[in-house]
């Protein structure tokens, strides 16, 4: 079951935009109700798997706030897929967690703490979960520079 | 000669720096450090058909305390770097490494934030094998090099 039109007629003040590519639609959302929508996609229209939790940085492309945090749900029922975005700015980069929806969300939205500096308020232990816990900075980020900032010079030469 | 003349048969006499590199040479035991397909060939290295064994190398020990020639075969990352560098600490001297690949060697195809651009910037390395990933033959050409090196090592060298 198709949730972008129920999900336009129940959070109609929420519904920032939607979008079609290769027969696979998506819905664009605000984050202030995200977590009430997420609930109401899972429990309403069965979507009762979160197959992935990602970001997308969009710097300089125009779009209306930096980054995407995307949902890819399943439906396991009806063999289904939705996908949700919802637009975090960058000067706040905060949103609520996922982590009282699925359980699936935790672990996820740590890495896109780790990797984009996203804070989910709420978290129940958010903290880096790829890169060393006293990494500075957030390297996925599209302004971050590709050979790092000295990092991987910043061990100590072994003198015997 | 002199000396042996002297002595009764079964005995001979050489220089001990030379006896102990011949000891070592013929008896190195690597330390695997696997992190990627360098670690596969290092494995079909050490099987049956290239069998590393001829060469006085096949006891593998997976604990640094009893090795004595590191092969660290694959990429390493900024997370495995202190891992590397403690691993090298625990192995008693004499020690040996050997980089194996392009990545161990200069970073390979990754040039980025998390990968370290050649174990030599922070562990000294021994011998180098090129390649992506190296055939068997180059790491057996790398063990024979490591003992041609053993062999010239003087005992003020090593303690």
């Amino acid at each position: 079951m198709d949730p972008i039109p129920k999900i336009q007629e129940r959070f109609a003040d929420q519904v920032v935009g939607t979008g079609e590519h290769a027969r696979q639609k998506w819905i664009e959302v605000k984050r202030d109700r995200v977590v009430d929508i997420l609930r109401f996609v899972r429990d309403e229209c069965g979507f009762d798997m979160l197959t992935d939790l990602t970001c997308v940085d969009h710097l300089n492309q125009g779009t209306p706030e930096r980054f995407a945090i995307v949902y890819n749900l399943y439906s396991l029922k009806d063999n289904e897929r939705a996908r949700l975005k919802a637009w975090v700015p960058e000067a706040d980069p905060t949103i609520e967690t996922a982590s009282s929806v699925w359980k699936a969300a935790p672990w996820a939205e740590r890495e896109v703490y780790d990797l984009f500096g996203i804070v989910f308020k709420n978290h129940p232990d958010l903290k880096r979960i790829l890169l060393p816990a006293d990494y500075v900075g957030h390297p996925l980020r599209k302004d971050y520079p590709l050979t790092g900032r000295g990092e991987r010079m910043a061990f100590p030469r072994y003198a015997p | 000669m002199g000396l042996e003349n002297s002595l009764p048969d079964g005995v001979l006499t050489t220089k001990l720096e030379w006896l102990v590199n011949w000891g070592r040479k013929n008896s190195l035991w690597p330390m695997p450090f696997g992190t990627a397909c360098c670690a596969i060939e290092l494995m079909g290295t050490l099987s049956s058909r290239y069998d590393l064994s001829r060469f006085g190398s096949e006891v593998i020990r997976i604990s640094p305390r009893q090795a004595d020639l590191m092969i660290v075969s694959g990429r390493i990352a900024l997370k495995m770097m202190p891992v590397l560098l403690r691993i090298w600490e625990q192995m008693p001297e004499p020690k040996w490494c050997i980089s194996m690949g392009a990545c161990a060697s200069c970073g390979g195809i990754f040039d980025n934030y998390a990968m370290i651009q050649g174990i030599d910037r922070f562990i000294p390395v021994d011998v180098y094998i090129p390649g992506c990933p190296p055939r068997p033959e180059s790491v057996i050409d790398a063990i024979m090099e490591i003992q041609k090196k053993v062999e010239r090592e003087t005992l003020k060298q090593r303690a």
